[in-house]
């Protein structure tokens, strides 16, 4: 048995040379432009220099509408992005299931999650005419996950893989009617992991039973996302809404001030700020189960912060949300102070507001 | 020389009482004479970054290069960054619009040399969850005339295991040049570290050494600190020697002038300090050259003095077990304590020596009272044996009964007949 082996060695380390090597021309080539816009055959290894090779979409790209193999999902809040709106959509392979292991939702080899960043040219009509600025891939291999973005072109015909980041500027007409100008940053690959990070491994931030455990909209039937897969034979292990955690929508006003506030700390920030995360440095855990009065930054001095701290002493300060370091960053667009540190240009004024009411409400409690 | 100096001093002192401190901008080279990189070569770094290979070595040739993206090595094993020189290979972060630093390392056995890093909005290069992490001749710095504009750490091992610090330059971030953070088995060697408002510090961190080094020109010269509520919760074991701790007088700019600390605790710092221990655990302090700090040559404190809450789990409030040996202190007569900052006027007004003498060893005698009803017994084990210490000027305080009843005593006799033994074993750095 050694010996066969052995004499295969020769011929397979051949092969897994050529493998390697095919692998690595890829990404090479995926980084010029121009040799990116080469036409290429969806040969099975990814990435992909062209978004429309991987065939996720029917018609014409731009359209985004799913092939019947791709299944629409959305997490209960949303992380926020410089106001863009996001279209997701999740790949399991054919016959294949993800499984619900105790917290965890497991997704196998070869599943795809698709994220479309677009704004609409005016936000007073959102399914109007629209720019698509990146996708973003996360991709499970048999490494673990990997992420991808793909920036669009101006035609809108197709988005090339850029691994080294982009910047672009977008135009759009806000709710108010006022125009808007957003220096728009397309994150490099390795940025990607900011914030996909478990434990140093990437790892998708929404596809999360708690982000999916809610009903959601499907054009022709509203049903449970969870239940829905579960009903594709795409996901095994649910057993029922009430089985599992839920995160609410924070934008839900129906709900408690508190329970919106930790749902919107957890989507925005508890991927770096958990123990499992790159700011686990910083003492300050914001998920949302998180009940430690310090771990939430309860009159907690900050650590490495810098000049993010302004003039302030802790994270939050209990009934003075204009004291508390968290608002002060959460509305600021200056590197090095700016919370989160990518992912956004502008501040997100809905969600300050919702934090500095959440933080001013903290008085009665002390 | 020494009439120079004199002259110098007499407008310095007088500037001083308005602006509470020195300043520099100094540069060790001038970037601005290296050849600009082109966009296309700038990218073949940040693709050589991302495309790494375990094993390999990513070389930066000579030049300047202006990135608008951060630089990040993820997960990778083995890896040799290299630049053409400090004065050669410049990695410019001013034009970086979003992320936490300019450089960003996680992995396995990382070597980082022959390079500078300038201008990044938040850190200039930070290691993470990182066993073998090296940094050899890297020069970290900011270029802004304004130093409220530079960055927080110049270089920052953070949750690293085996971190080497060896010949580097860490010069005008607002918080510390070299700042190891929650890390264990620590060398830094043989730097240089100015301007900064901490020169070096050890934080939440295990078995370091720290020598052969120069701290000059910062707020405070060398920091050994343990922060409350941090996953690494409580550091022990550092030893600080053969270091040159000199003019740490500049001013605290972490944050803008005129406006008093923050949380962050460096923020206290008064200008003028040239080794400060908080909330330390066994750190041994000797051979060193403690000169011409203007407030006080090591401070020994414990962390109720920050004012801040001084509770959490696994961790105590207590500096505990340190020695201080055979250390060179020169105080310049000419020059008083900082008054900026409330450390400073505790040393400025309440020393044992006179209002507006600079003291070469303080300790704020804050002691826990759980082991011990009275500070005779040495119940936080402080040893202080300096040759020549009735010519020093040593103060410890009284505060445990509220500001209005501070007393100081020159008592140093109560913290001589003492035995603290500090141990570190650097044997795993043996071949970074």
């Amino acid at each position: 048995m050694v010996k066969t082996s052995l004499k295969l060695g020769v011929g397979s380390i051949a092969l897994i040379v050529a493998l390697f090597t095919s692998c690595q021309k890829n990404e090479e080539k995926a980084i010029p432009e121009s040799r990116a816009l080469a036409e290429e055959v969806a040969n099975g290894i990814f990435p992909y220099r062209r978004l429309s090779t991987y065939a996720f979409f029917k018609g014409e790209l731009k359209n985004l509408t799913p092939s019947d193999s791709l299944v629409f999902y959305k997490p209960a809040s949303s992380l926020f992005t410089d106001y863009a709106l996001k279209s997701r959509f999740l790949l399991i392979p054919e016959g294949q299931k993800a499984q619900i292991k105790g917290a965890e939702l497991e997704l196998p080899i070869g599943s795809v999650l698709i994220k479309n960043f677009f704004y609409p040219i005016d936000f007073r009509n959102p399914e109007g005419e629209r720019r698509i600025i990146e996708t973003r891939l996360l991709i499970h291999e048999e490494k673990g996950w990997q992420a991808y973005p793909y920036l669009w072109n101006e035609e809108q015909s197709d988005a090339i893989l850029k691994v080294v980041g982009a910047e672009t500027e977008v135009k759009f007409i806000d709710f108010s009617g006022k125009e808007q100008i957003i220096n728009y940053l397309v994150p490099n690959k390795n940025q990607c992991k900011s914030c996909h990070n478990k434990s140093e491994q990437l790892a998708p931030i929404g596809v999360k039973i708690q982000h999916l455990n809610h009903v959601l909209d499907y054009g022709t039937v509203k049903e449970n996302q969870l239940a829905h897969l579960a009903g594709l034979e795409k996901l095994e292990g649910f057993l029922g809404e009430s089985s599992h955690p839920a995160m609410i929508n924070y934008e839900d006003m129906a709900q408690t001030l508190e329970d919106r506030a930790m749902a919107y700390l957890d989507i925005n920030c508890s991927h770096c700020h958990s123990s499992e995360g790159p700011a686990s440095t910083s003492g300050l855990f914001l998920t949302y189960d998180q009940r430690d009065p310090m771990k939430l930054g309860i009159n907690k001095a900050p650590v490495a912060a810098g000049k993010g701290s302004g003039s302030f002493q802790f994270d939050v300060v209990p009934g003075q949300a204009d004291k508390s370091i968290l608002t002060y960053r959460m509305n600021s667009t200056e590197v090095g102070v700016a919370m989160p540190e990518i992912g956004r240009t502008t501040v997100h004024q809905e969600g300050v507001e919702l934090i500095r009411q959440w933080i001013n409400s903290l008085e009665s409690k002390k | 020389m020494r009439i120079l100096f004199q002259v110098l001093l007499v407008p310095v002192s007088f500037f001083g009482l308005f602006s509470c401190g020195t300043s520099t901008t100094e540069q060790t080279f001038d970037s601005s004479k290296l050849t600009r990189i082109g966009q296309e070569e700038v990218e073949k770094v940040i693709e050589a970054f991302i495309m790494a290979e375990d094993s390999s070595t990513i070389e930066i040739p000579a030049g300047f290069y202006e990135l608008n993206t951060q630089l990040i090595l993820d997960n990778k094993t083995a890896i040799k960054i290299k630049g053409a020189g400090m004065d050669q290979t410049v990695l410019s972060f001013r034009n970086l619009k979003s992320g936490g630093e300019g450089v960003k390392i996680v992995g396995k056995n990382i070597t980082v040399e022959d390079l500078s890093i300038e201008d990044a909005p938040g850190d200039g290069i930070k290691a993470q969850h990182t066993d073998g992490i090296t940094f050899r001749r890297i020069n970290v710095t900011w270029t802004n005339g304004d130093k409220s504009k530079n960055g927080t750490y110049a270089i920052y091992p953070v949750q690293c295991k085996n971190v080497m610090i060896d010949e580097c330059i860490a010069s005008h971030s607002k918080d510390a040049g070299i700042y190891v953070g929650q890390s264990e088995n620590i060398v830094v060697k043989n730097s240089l570290a100015f301007g900064n408002v901490a020169g070096i510090e050890i934080e939440n961190s295990d078995n370091a050494e720290v020598y052969g080094n120069t701290a000059r020109d910062n707020s405070g010269g060398i920091l050994v600190f343990n922060l409350p509520g941090l996953p690494k919760s409580d550091g022990k074991g550092t030893k600080i020697y053969d270091n040159d701790i000199i003019d740490n007088n500049h001013e605290n700019f972490a944050t803008p002038l005129g406006e008093g600390p923050n949380g962050n605790t460096v923020t206290m710092i008064p200008p003028g300090s040239g080794i400060v221990l908080l909330a330390a655990k066994e750190v041994e302090i000797y051979n060193n050259r403690i000169f011409r700090n203007k407030t006080s040559g090591v401070a020994i404190a414990s962390y109720q003095i920050t004012g801040f809450p001084a509770e959490a789990p696994n961790w105590s409030p207590y500096t505990v077990g340190v020695y201080v040996h055979d250390n060179t202190y020169e105080r310049n007569k000419l020059s008083t304590p900082d008054l900026s900052r409330e450390l400073g006027q505790l040393v400025s007004v309440h020393n044992a020596y006179g209002p507006g003498k600079t003291q070469d060893i303080i300790y704020d005698g804050i002691w826990d009272k759980e082991i011990s009803e009275k500070i005779d017994s040495n119940p936080m084990r402080i040893c202080i044996q300096e040759q020549g210490i009735e010519d020093l000027h040593f103060t410890r305080f009284y505060l445990m009964d509220g500001e209005e009843n501070i007393e100081s005593f020159k008592d140093y006799q109560l913290f001589q007949n003492c035995k603290v033994a500090v141990t570190t074993d650097i044997t795993s750095l043996a071949g970074l």
